[in-house]
């Protein structure tokens, strides 16, 4: 049986390079030697994400390597979920965003570097592509019972469409239910503000930063 | 000899092409392609940033045949059908030996022509104003005319318009199809009032799907089919039907494109030298695949969606000098800036980055981007005229000189690249109804010329 401490090592090793079939396996390993999930999730895998993150930052690491080491990380959820005490909705997550670029529009990349950004610290994130059309998002964040919804745009002529899902939910009285965060080339905090967005990140390390106010508000 | 496939076998291949998901193509064929690219040229970390301006052109001729290898490996993503559109070395071959060395943009005596250029090339390299900085419909057709009286600006591109008669334009609708038209046609217009009737151009940048170009590319009164036709596509190495919608309504005009997607340094290619690999093999295979006519070789940076960084200059630079030495394409760079106007950092961003690719090689640069071209109206006609006259300026100094210029230029705005002084509007640096500067940025301006002359960029005098 390993120690907790050998499992931690390979676990971080295995999150860290991305590889999400040993990153299952050391976290059946973590849990068949009796260890806490909770523990898991705090001592292994929230500073090993945030160290990722911050390699990120510091470009040591590139943007594939942050959204394979998210799926790793994943996996390891999916892992330890089924064994914590029913009625969390979730071992980890700091919230649940669902993301995506909205209609009109093909470009990923910011997306999914905020998807990743936000996924390697801690929040849960469903990641609806691009070309997303406003009842999409609506859907998603209902079905899935999400805490913010997150928008990108990098084409001025589909940034209506976020103004579409900001106007829908105040017409259908979901407004205080879910947080809408907005981002992408030509959005701005100043726009953000003048539609109503709750949120507004310039790039991806401040869109985490965002999120965790918008959660920690409510 | 294998010709390179027409458009209808490009079609054909984006529904039998091997299969790949985009999460695939992302995260694992495009990063380890790049990496074993890297390695088997000997490339991984030879971004020197003490030394922005490359000036070593072996090196940059191995990422050239690093970049080759790479576009035969790859080819393209296709979004719509997960497929993968390659193409045969001789395919590729052919398709760069039949691409055009020169193209005339525009018409008469106020077209221009683009020619291929070597590094420390003295032939001009063609500048094209500005990118697509958002404007107000008041606005637009006085900043468009101001940078079309712009001698030193040789192509148009102008600003793109976010509303039409006060409403907003949505993409993908037929909002965008009447913007498109709208848009070309109030930009052949402010040609003819400045003078510039034959003035060439590149379009559509306020509609950039398929519907804008169709309302505004071909059209009567709209670009005419010696403009360019604006044809942008994801990084890294993805098209889309939206692509190829556009290169298929360009080539039934009898027109000629301009072909450009970005390669990410810190995204899917990975470190600088892994940007510039994908560039290289992006601009290779739009002549290939897309029939581009001009472009390819663009690079950002993902901290800053810029790249006048010691990065980013160096990745220009080689990206540069590699398709210069070893094709004759006519290629398009892009600096990206992110000062705004009325702020000599602006300047100074423009200097070293188009400074760089001038003295690179390329053929044609569009720009500036004002404040990132984040701010609406926040572009003016003065620093299109500066970047227009570095342009011509720097083709002709060496890329060695050009990066003893780059160190001397870099301590002067690099600690600001990540919260940049975004300057001031249109409406607050220029008297709008005279047209011209106020005298605080025409101050500026003329400071940084003359510092541009004595640093060596033989600008003309005053």
């Amino acid at each position: 049986m390993k120690t907790f401490e050998e499992i931690a090592e390979a676990m971080s090793q295995a999150v860290a390079t991305g590889d999400d079939t040993q990153a299952a396996a050391v976290a059946r390993e973590a849990l068949a030697a009796g260890v806490e999930p909770q523990r898991v999730f705090e001592q292994i895998i929230a500073p090993t994400l945030t160290e990722i993150g911050d390699r990120f930052q510091r470009l040591e690491i590139f943007l594939p390597e942050m959204m394979m080491a998210a799926d790793a990380a994943k996996a390891v959820f999916a892992v330890l979920q089924p064994a914590i005490e029913f009625g969390k909705t979730s071992l980890a997550s700091q919230g649940r965003i669902v993301i995506g670029t909205v209609a009109g529009d093909v470009h990923d990349i910011g997306k999914n570097m905020v998807a990743s950004m936000l996924e390697v610290n801690g929040f849960e994130v469903i990641n609806l592509g691009c070309d997303v059309p406003p009842d999409a998002f609506l859907r998603a964040a209902r079905e899935k019972q999400a805490d913010i919804i997150a928008m990108s745009s990098l084409l001025t002529t589909s940034l209506p469409y976020m103004k579409d899902v900001l106007e829908v939910l105040r017409e259908s009285g979901e407004q205080g239910r879910f947080k809408v965060m907005v981002g992408g080339g030509p959005v701005t905090a100043e726009w953000a503000q003048q539609v109503g967005a709750d949120g507004y990140g310039k790039d991806a390390a401040e869109a985490v930063t965002i999120a965790r106010r918008l959660l920690q508000r409510q | 000899m294998r010709n390179p496939p027409d458009i209808i076998e490009v079609l054909a291949r984006t529904q039998s092409g091997e299969y790949c998901t985009t999460k695939d193509w992302d995260t694992r064929r495009v990063p380890g392609a790049v990496r074993q690219m890297l390695q088997k040229h000997g490339l991984a970390k030879t971004c020197d940033t003490q030394n922005p301006c490359n000036y070593d052109f072996e090196l940059a001729d191995r990422f050239y045949q690093a970049g080759f290898e790479l576009a035969l490996e790859l080819g393209y993503h296709v979004l719509d059908t997960q497929r993968t559109v390659k193409v045969s070395r001789e395919e590729l071959q052919n398709a760069l030996k039949y691409a055009p060395s020169q193209v005339f943009v525009g018409e008469g005596k106020d077209g221009t022509l683009i020619k291929h250029r070597t590094p420390g090339d003295p032939y001009p390299m063609a500048s094209v104003c500005s990118l697509g900085i958002t404007n107000s419909e008041a606005m637009f057709p006085l900043i468009t005319l101001g940078i079309a009286r712009e001698r030193a600006v040789d192509i148009l591109e102008a600003g793109s318009l976010i509303t039409l008669r006060g409403h907003e334009v949505l993409s993908g609708t037929p909002w965008e199809t009447l913007l498109g038209y709208e848009h070309a046609r109030m930009h052949l217009d402010i040609r003819r009032k400045a003078g510039r009737p034959g003035m060439g151009a590149i379009g559509c940048i306020s509609a950039v799907t398929e519907y804008g170009q169709f309302g505004a590319y071909g059209t009567p009164g709209g670009f005419r089919t010696t403009d360019l036709a604006l044809i942008l596509f994801p990084s890294e190495l993805k098209i889309d039907y939206r692509t190829l919608h556009k290169v298929i309504h360009t080539l039934n005009c009898g027109g000629m494109m301009k072909c450009d997607s970005p390669s990410m340094i810190g995204g899917m290619a990975g470190p600088p030298e892994g940007a510039v690999i994908c560039s290289i093999a992006c601009a290779l295979l739009s002549y290939a695949i897309l029939q581009n006519t001009v472009g390819g070789g663009e690079i950002y940076d993902v901290r800053y969606l810029a790249n006048v960084n010691r990065e980013g200059l160096w990745a220009l630079s080689v990206t540069a000098q590699a398709l210069a030495r070893n094709t004759h394409i006519c290629s398009h760079i892009i600096a990206n800036q992110v000062s705004g106007p009325v702020t000599a950092s602006l300047l100074y961003e423009i200097a070293a980055g188009v400074g760089v690719i001038a003295a690179s090689g390329a053929s044609m640069s569009t720009g500036p981007r004002s404040a990132g071209g984040k701010l609406n109206d926040h572009i003016t006609p003065l620093e299109c005229r500066f970047m227009g006259e570095i342009c011509h300026a720097a083709s002709g100094i060496s890329p060695q000189h050009m990066n003893e210029i780059c160190k001397e230029l870099l301590p002067k705005y690099e600690d600001r690249l990540k919260n940049p002084d975004v300057g001031k509007p249109f409406q607050e640096a220029y008297n709008v109804e005279r047209l011209e500067p106020t005298a605080e940025w025409e101050d500026i301006y003329r400071r940084v010329k003359a510092e541009m002359i004595q640093l060596g960029i033989p600008m003309d005098e005053f």
